[in-house]
């Protein structure tokens, strides 16, 4: 026996204008769905990845308020200190302020190299070396020129810039005296290895920065917002925090220490139970949309049953008659599932190119796709049980007498 | 001719409103293989409860139904519907087309059930359409095409599988005179040349003299009233 399954989608298509809004309904839901669970993914990860035995100094204060630069000598004396660099937000942007910020740091450059070593990998250096020779390349490079900068890949793609051009950026929170913009030169591209790393930030030497302000070049703060600390293999992270912070006990600036992974979990936190707040939007939203699609089934169903009362007499099994209303109801909802999966996707490639700072590593990866059209389907199948159940239940005689 | 349909003290009830209505009490009938009955008699005197019993869409509450070598009364409710695809073929007032299908596709809906391959089905139906005389209309849907020629795709999507016997329930209820008279005409071929059993329901007394006997059913009982051409 052959199921009639192109019976389906003649209704389908005879009942279009309903059924794409069914599919669009679905495919918000599923977007949603997408899109918030990998929103709380991401965050997820950004904090998963961080490293534990890398601690973060800033102050007990605020992340805004900068730590004196004498700081860092005292930090590498500490006990279990392997090293310590600088690590001072720049905030400048290229061009034009919407559409050119991007996240830039300086450091210093032979800490930073060797801290970052498993997390970044440099892929073009400055005479067109590749991985591994360029890390080394651009290390030497960046020692010689002040104003080198390290970009990462997602960078160098969005604005087209190549290793030895030089950028202009404009600063507010160091303005140039002279009211120009600060000059950089490109002299590698890294990738980025982890996702606690955004490979959309630029990396300078943080005595460009200090000299420039010393010298009377540009205004400022003079200090380092943050000093990132990696510890020295076996030393207790814990001691190292508690030992940093207890020698600043009495100021001038008191500090707050803590593991990258609490860092970028305070973020996180910052905004609330994301998570639970996420994920109520998120059932809530694919709750509604499951009655919005049994309510269409039924409809269909309605629809059906003179029509499910004629197969009937025809000789066609009660199987194969819910089999199609079920088949019909999880084509639109799969289709709704792919529709949202898609948008998600969009919506993910704007997160990264429009809040690259903020989520960098945004991605609807395929577990999250996976349980987004499971849901999708599976929305199908309970909203056509029930009006399967009915047009089984309903004998051929009556089913024809419907008016259907 | 041997008894192709035996019915043996059928009895049938409903409930409507809380009240039990015996439609058919104790109703013996025998039909041989090759002949066309019309049943008449008032509404609500059990003519389609007969026709559906018959068909295989309905049991009765009591008695036996023989129909094509099968006691139907003992045939589990699950393997009726194979039973009906095989053997019969419904043909109903209102055409009962599957609105968003053509006529050749109406048509080859019974043929899925069958074991013919695509190639097969396509030209079973286009030849069940051509003794219909439909062959012009085959890609139209019903919305399209007339009411007599709707409920001669009816009739062609009977015949398709080639069934045993042929159940209509008032074929001419919806068509005008002339109309009606062409689909009699039909029914009359399909039992003289292909030797199809037909049991008909209707209320027309010109489309029952089409038919070779016409049996009149009054409070369950019933009665030939007449035999038409032979």
């Amino acid at each position: 026996m052959k199921v009639p399954w192109g019976l389906a989608l003649r209704h389908i298509f005879e009942h279009w204008f309903r059924n794409l809004l069914t599919v669009l309904a679905v495919g918000v839901a599923v977007f949603l769905f997408c899109f918030l669970v990998s929103l709380i993914v991401t965050l997820d990860d950004q904090v998963e990845e961080a490293s534990q035995d890398r601690v973060i100094v800033q102050s007990a204060v605020s992340l805004f308020v900068t730590l004196p630069l004498d700081y860092l000598a005292k930090i590498a004396a500490v006990p279990g200190v392997g090293d310590v660099t600088k690590w001072q937000w720049f905030g400048a942007y290229f061009q034009n302020q919407s559409e050119g910020f991007f996240a830039q740091f300086g450091v210093d450059p032979d800490p930073f190299f060797r801290m970052y070593e498993r997390d970044i990998r440099i892929i073009e250096g400055p005479n067109g070396e590749t991985a591994p020779a360029a890390r080394e390349a651009v290390h030497l490079a960046m020692l010689e020129e002040k104003r080198g900068a390290l970009i990462g890949q997602a960078l160098a793609k969005k604005f087209g810039w190549k290793v030895g051009e030089a950028i202009p950026l404009t600063c507010t929170l160091f303005p140039r005296t002279d009211g120009g913009a600060w000059d950089f030169v490109v002299l590698g591209i890294y990738e980025k290895q982890r996702a606690n790393v955004d490979d959309s930030t630029l990396f300078f030497r943080f005595d460009y920065l200090e000299d420039t302000l010393r010298n009377g070049g540009a205004t400022g703060p003079l200090g380092s917002g943050t000093f990132f600390v990696q510890v020295a293999p076996d030393h207790e992270t814990a001691e190292v925090i508690e030992t940093i912070d207890a020698l600043f006990t009495n100021g001038p600036q008191r500090t707050k220490t803590s593991t990258e992974a609490a860092f970028q979990a305070s973020f996180v936190s910052m905004l609330g139970n994301l998570p639970l707040f996420l994920g109520t939007i998120g059932g809530a939203v694919v709750f509604a949309v499951f009655f919005s699609v049994v309510n269409t089934m039924m409809i269909s169903g309605r629809q059906r049953i003179r029509e499910s009362g004629i197969l009937k007499a025809l000789g066609f099994p009660n199987l194969t008659l819910g089999a199609l209303i079920v088949y019909e109801s999880v084509l639109l909802s799969s289709l709704g599932g792919l529709v949202g999966i898609g948008l998600a996707f969009g919506a993910a490639r704007g997160v990264r190119q429009k809040m690259a700072n903020f989520f960098p590593n945004f991605a609807v990866g395929p577990e999250t796709m996976a349980i987004g059209f499971g849901i999708a389907a599976g929305i199908g199948v309970i909203a056509g049980v029930t009006p399967m159940v009915h047009l089984m239940r309903t004998k051929p005689t009556d089913a024809m007498r419907s008016e259907g | 001719m041997s008894e192709f349909i035996a019915l043996r003290g059928v009895s049938k009830s409903y409930q409507r409103g809380g009240e039990t209505l015996r439609v058919l009490d104790g109703l013996d009938l025998d039909i041989p293989r090759t002949d066309f009955v019309a049943l008449m008699g008032p509404s609500g005197s059990g003519k389609t409860t007969i026709l559906n019993v018959i068909g295989g869409l309905d049991r009765p509450d009591e008695g036996s139904v023989i129909v094509a070598d099968t006691e139907l009364s003992a045939l589990a409710a699950s393997r009726l519907p194979a039973w009906r695809a095989r053997h019969v073929g419904f043909v109903f007032q209102s055409f009962n087309l599957v609105p968003v299908l053509t006529a050749r596709e109406n048509v080859t809906l019974p043929l899925l059930l069958t074991p013919l391959s695509k190639a097969e089905r396509r030209k079973q139906a286009e030849f069940a359409l051509e003794i219909v005389g439909l062959t012009d209309r085959m890609d139209h849907r019903p919305s399209q095409l007339s009411g007599g020629q709707e409920q001669r795709v009816a009739i062609a999507r009977a015949i398709a599988t080639d069934p045993d016997v042929i159940i209509a329930d008032e074929p001419t209820g919806d068509l005008d005179r002339e109309t009606a008279n062409e689909i009699m005409e039909l029914l009359g071929r399909l039992n003289r040349e292909l030797e199809k059993t037909i049991v008909m329901v209707t209320h027309d007394h010109l489309a029952a003299e089409s038919a070779k006997r016409s049996l009149h059913l009054d409070k369950g009982v019933l009665v030939e009233s007449g035999r038409g051409p032979a």
